[in-house]
């Protein structure tokens, strides 16, 4: 379970911003440096991916690094997003947010935004390609989707 | 000697108003809620020595706050439970367990909202963490999203439809109208479905739970003691729950089906009973799509058969099992689930009034979306 960090004041302008913790901070350093990876044991007979992030593998406990993906993968599912419902998104509307499956492993999963596109040609199990995005507010960089051709 | 579900039984039920905005806090709607349980149970606070009840974080109603609150000294059994509508059971649960394993013996539980909770829009979250850290920076964060997420993937692989949504909204609207204490008792038709605005597509206006101010609590005794109380006492026949892939609204393996493919064989083997022996059905409806999973899950139909079993008149009055008799989250009021278990005691009661179904014995109630969360099984006397 996670937490927010809230103030009850005016809706606030900008996006969400990540909290990494030490086990998640592999991620947001790989997307500030240009690259898009995902957590993967290091046991040569293990070798699983896992999302979200842990210091020890949840299979063979051994431990962890993030390790480049293609972010080559498919439209598992998404919604379209026509009302104002989280800070940073009330008036770019509509906007419309995937759970993008990666190639690398099936279950391996990334949240993301899917872009240029209009919402209505969006589907499940379209091919996608990751691209990484500044994300507003100044310290991160996100990864969005983007039809892949 | 070994002990049973039977030595318990819930005795007693009550709630407050629910209404938008009541102007009062979480403490005094919760503490109604317990004090009407009590004199439905024909008990006092006095007679109280243990309170349970369950919060995501928002309400400072604790449950020892609300039991010193109507006037309860001393708790000898007390547990503040963390979750939503994925921990109603194991809260209630706790409170049957407590009673018979002798660690109290008159239980309270309760949940409690207040306009200080709402959860389809959150506009002042600045920062995230744990694995919402990866999709809130892209204004994916709320409840709606997540099970519209559910729904778009379900109508992908089955075909399911907006319109077999809406067959859902509008039953449940429909039985709300006979029901004097629900916030949504107008009843829709498949265009007032249609042409309600978008909240998360594929998620309209009607798909989405009614979120309300208001409490409900529920009294437990052992069985003996509920021999000498007021009313029939109501038994759990059993209980189970189910959580998976880490409770991730991400990464849950099949998103054509919710917790409840994991609860209900669990459940239909502890209890030896089955989908048609169940007289009403209190699905746990924050949205139209968790009834559409779950009632598939629990095999009251097979799958993408749920909009044509709606609009057939199978799950309404004179049909295979009503569901949501009450009006649900959907229609009477959103009180994460609770608002389930009083209408659940009520019709094994016989006392639901111009809503009753007939010779009810059974009552199924199911609580949670998604990758957590429990059913169990209320019975009558004849059923033990
Ligand atoms: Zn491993």
């Amino acid at each position: 379970m996670s937490t927010t960090t809230e103030h009850t004041d005016a809706p606030a302008s900008l996006p969400p911003q990540p909290a990494p913790d030490v086990d998640t901070q592999g991620f947001w350093e790989a997307t500030a440096n240009g690259r898009l990876a995902m957590c993967r044991c290091i046991n040569p007979q293990c070798r699983l991916w896992m999302m979200p992030p842990l210091d020890a593998c949840r299979k063979c406990a051994a431990p962890t690094n993030f390790e480049e993906v293609s972010g080559q993968g498919s439209v598992y599912t998404f919604v379209v997003q026509r009302q104002a419902a989280v800070s940073g998104y009330l008036d770019n509307l509509p906007y419309v947010v995937g759970i993008i499956e990666l190639d690398e492993q099936p279950g391996l999963r990334l949240p993301g935004r899917i872009v240029d596109i209009i919402p209505e040609d969006v589907h499940c199990d379209m091919r996608v390609q990751a691209a990484l995005e500044p994300l507003p507010g100044g310290d991160y960089v996100v990864p969005v989707f983007r039809v892949l051709h | 000697m070994k002990q049973s579900l039977h030595d318990a039984a819930v005795v007693g039920i009550g709630r407050t108003n629910y209404s938008r905005k009541s102007g009062r806090t979480p403490t005094s709607l919760a503490a109604e809620a317990c004090r009407a349980a009590l004199v439905d149970a024909g008990l006092t606070p006095a007679d109280v020595d243990g309170f349970t009840c369950f919060d995501t974080g928002s309400s400072s109603a604790s449950a020892s706050a609300v039991a010193h609150a109507i006037g309860v000294d001393d708790l000898g059994w007390c547990l503040n439970v963390y979750g939503g509508g994925n921990i109603v059971t194991t809260t209630v649960m706790g409170a049957v367990t407590a009673v018979t394993s002798g660690q109290a013996e008159v239980v309270v539980a309760y949940r409690v909202l207040a306009s200080n909770t709402r959860y389809g829009k959150n506009l002042g979250v600045i920062e995230v963490d744990g694995e919402h850290q990866f999709a809130g920076p892209h204004g994916y964060l709320v409840p709606p999203q997540w099970f519209a997420m559910f729904a778009q993937r379900h109508q992908h692989e089955y075909g399911s439809t907006s319109e077999d949504l809406g067959a859902i909204a509008i039953q449940e609207r429909l039985h709300a109208s006979r029901n004097p204490h629900a916030v949504g008792k107008d009843p829709i038709t498949l265009d007032d479905y249609m042409n309600s605005r978008w909240i998360a597509e594929p998620f309209r206006l009607f798909d989405c739970c009614y979120e309300v101010d208001g409490a409900v609590a529920i009294v437990i005794t052992t069985s003996d003691r509920a021999k000498d109380l007021p009313h029939p006492p109501v038994y759990v026949l059993g209980a189970a729950d189910s959580n998976r892939d880490g409770g991730s609204v991400v990464q849950f393996s099949d998103m054509t089906t919710m917790f409840s493919a994991g609860t209900a064989p669990k459940l239909w083997k502890r209890t030896g009973l089955q989908a048609s022996d169940i007289d009403v059905a209190c699905m746990y409806d924050c949205f139209t799509f968790t009834v559409m999973a779950t009632f598939e899950d629990f095999g009251f139909c097979e799958k993408g058969e749920v909009g044509d079993y709606f609009r057939a008149g199978r799950a309404t009055f004179g049909g295979d099992v009503v569901v949501n008799p009450h009006g649900g989250l959907l229609s009477e009021g959103y009180i994460h689930g609770m608002n389930h278990h009083y209408e659940a005691v009520l019709q094994l009661r016989n006392e639901a009034g111009n809503r009753q179904v007939p010779n009810a014995q059974t009552a199924l109630v199911t609580s949670g979306a998604g990758p957590f969360g429990g059913a169990l099984i209320y019975g009558t006397a004849a059923t033990l």
